[in-house]
């Protein structure tokens, strides 16, 4: 690296570069309507709240808050793992399977293999790291796009998930399995801490190192990255494989909240991830996105289906409901982008 | 073979040695030779489809030729490959821009060459220094007289703007060897002096230098000498020097299409 700006030949006087002021105007209209964006959709968050926080007395208790996050944790981590995929311009459709997949690998050998704690969970992420290697593998060396790959893999890792519990949940981790999901301090479920270690390592990577700017160059211009010398094929393989260990860690939790493992569990976290990464601002064709964006989303999705459930809604009109927002997420993003242009 | 000019005894920093490349039934490029010197800006031209960007992405490791040999710096090199060609200090500046939209001025400016903290924590995370690279880009930018804000969206800047970020980052970090292949399609007239400018004066500082256009005025007033394609083959490898925008096209088209003492950009 060059410290030194090289010499060159004066250029002519005056160069032919626009109007500073036009310029500082789009630089901060591209500014704002990122930061705008997620104002709104913490804006849409509190008339959420404030919604549930007039339909229910109860919404606004401690004890309902720490439910919401509880509640957001498993889908949260996924959707972190989600968003790091999607903004390397792919998609991970099999994350809730190997949610099923990692839970079920921790039951056989923790539970019916009588094997100690420490193996099983490592053989549960290793076995969902592995599936999104495959997943990138598939996509890189045979050019099979992700959704296509990913899809396969949903399939495939809930079919194992079930071929390895027979059909059945095997039940009855005990300690210290069963504690990973239901830890609390002092009330404050511990599974939203890991979500919330989760959330800062992944943001870390995405905005302080040279892979995450690697994943952004990626899905913004593969074309691009791989002049500058990146791999891009190389790039969404190792993303796919975080969202591998994050469907893992997701499969972890939950199977320790449900003392069991079984190839359903997880099985709707697919739409609820989707979900909360669009409503954070994550772009489906790549580039541009955050799992802070995704944090908010998470919350926002475990809120309205707390307080549907507080309302005495009944449970299928929560997925139609999160397939509603997602539509009007991308909507949004739509019009946005719209008018993005026009300002250009 | 065509006749090589002189070259005063010096060793090409880039030679190229048949190389041929086909995208299926199409053969784009058919036993082409061409060697780069130290200080000498090379012109590239032809007709469009003649091979001209193919074979700047053989020479930047972004294609690989299905037959020949490149040689840099004498070294007969296993593959080249984009990034073992910067590594080497080779830089493009590609027709299709090759910045990414999304992401800011300095990202693009230093993708895949990000300064990291030197610390044993830092460095094994590759934890970038984002204040120096901002600073960095601001200073290198400023020194080549282009005021851009290097937390600038890409998104945001002109098509010539976007242009002149690529032709300033091949700039800074082609140490050894400089590839432009059309630099002025996306720019106006001040700006093309400009990168003309910039072309010259890397010569100077003794950078070879593959100049691509369908300018004839550019070509024959930046370059030293001047590779003609056509239908992939080479056909003409002479001094600048001497020759005439005329000599030039009939070469590209290999017909005398060109009425005498007309003014020809083709």
């Amino acid at each position: 690296m060059t410290e030194t700006p090289p010499q060159t030949a004066e250029p002519p006087a005056q160069p032919s570069w626009g109007s500073a002021g036009v310029g500082l105007l789009r630089t901060r209209l591209t500014r704002a309507s990122s930061s705008l964006r997620a104002l709104g959709t913490l804006f849409a968050l509190g008339l959420i709240w404030l919604f549930f926080a007039l339909e229910s007395q109860y919404f606004f208790t401690t004890s309902n808050i720490w439910n919401i996050l509880l509640q957001a944790a498993n889908i949260g981590i996924i959707a972190a793992g989600l968003t790091v995929v999607m903004i390397a311009a792919e998609i991970d459709l099999s994350i809730g399977s190997l949610e099923a997949l990692a839970g079920s690998v921790a039951a056989v050998i923790i539970i019916q293999h009588h094997q100690p704690f420490w193996l099983g969970v490592t053989g549960a992420l290793g076995a969902a790291v592995l599936a999104g290697a495959i997943s990138g593998l598939i996509t890189w060396k045979l050019k099979v796009v992700s959704f296509i790959s990913t899809l396969a893999m949903l399939g495939i890792a809930q079919g194992i998930a079930f071929l390895l519990t027979n059909g059945h949940a095997i039940a009855g981790f005990g300690n210290p399995y069963d504690q990973i999901g239901t830890w609390t301090i002092d009330g404050f479920p511990g599974a939203a801490i890991i979500a919330a270690g989760v959330f800062v390592v992944l943001h870390l990577m995405l905005t302080r190192t040279t892979f995450g700017l690697q994943i952004y160059a990626v899905g913004g211009n593969p074309e691009a990255a791989a002049y500058a010398g990146i791999r891009p094929g190389r790039v969404k393989l190792i993303a796919l494989m975080i969202s591998g260990l994050t469907g893992g860690i997701g499969g972890l939790i939950l199977s320790s909240r449900l003392d069991a493992g079984n190839g359903l569990f997880g099985a709707g976290d697919l739409l609820a991830a989707v979900a909360a990464v669009v409503i954070g601002g994550t772009s489906l064709f790549g580039g541009v996105g955050s799992v802070v964006g995704t944090a908010i989303g998470v919350v926002m999705i475990s809120s309205i289906n707390n307080g549907l459930i507080l309302m005495n809604v009944p449970d299928f009109w929560q997925q139609i409901v999160v397939g509603v927002i997602i539509i009007a997420a991308m909507a949004v993003d739509q019009l946005a982008k719209a008018a993005r242009l026009a300002v250009r | 073979m065509s006749a090589q000019p002189k070259q005063s005894g010096r060793e090409p920093v880039l030679e190229a040695r048949g190389i041929s490349k086909s995208y299926g039934a199409v053969q784009a490029l058919t036993g082409v030779d061409i060697a780069l010197y130290p200080g000498e800006v090379l012109g590239l031209v032809g007709d469009n489809g003649a091979g001209k960007t193919t074979l700047v992405k053989c020479l930047s490791g972004v294609l690989r030729p299905d037959s020949g040999e490149i040689h840099i710096d004498g070294d007969v090199q296993g593959e080249l490959t984009a990034e073992r060609a910067r590594t080497l200090g080779i830089e493009t500046v590609y027709q299709n821009l090759s910045l990414v939209d999304t992401l800011d001025v300095m990202q693009n400016f230093f993708l895949n060459r990000e300064i990291v903290y030197n610390n044993p924590v830092a460095r094994p995370l590759r934890w970038m220094n984002r204040r120096r690279m901002y600073r960095d880009t601001d200073a290198h930018l400023k020194a080549l007289s282009l005021p851009v804000d290097a937390r600038r969206p890409v998104s945001a800047l002109s098509g010539g703007q976007r242009q002149m970020i690529a032709v300033a980052r091949a700039i800074t970090w082609g140490r050894h060897i400089v590839m432009f292949d059309e630099p002025a399609a996306a720019l106006g007239v001040r700006q093309s002096i400009q990168v003309l400018n910039f072309v010259r004066s890397m010569a100077a500082r003794g950078v070879a230098v593959l100049f691509i256009s369908h300018n004839m005025q550019h070509v024959l007033q930046v370059t030293d000498r001047i590779v003609v394609l056509r239908h992939g083959e080479k056909v003409g490898d002479l001094a600048t020097a001497g020759a005439t925008a005329q000599q030039i096209v009939t070469l590209i088209t290999g017909s005398e299409l060109v009425v005498e003492g007309q003014d020809i950009s083709v």
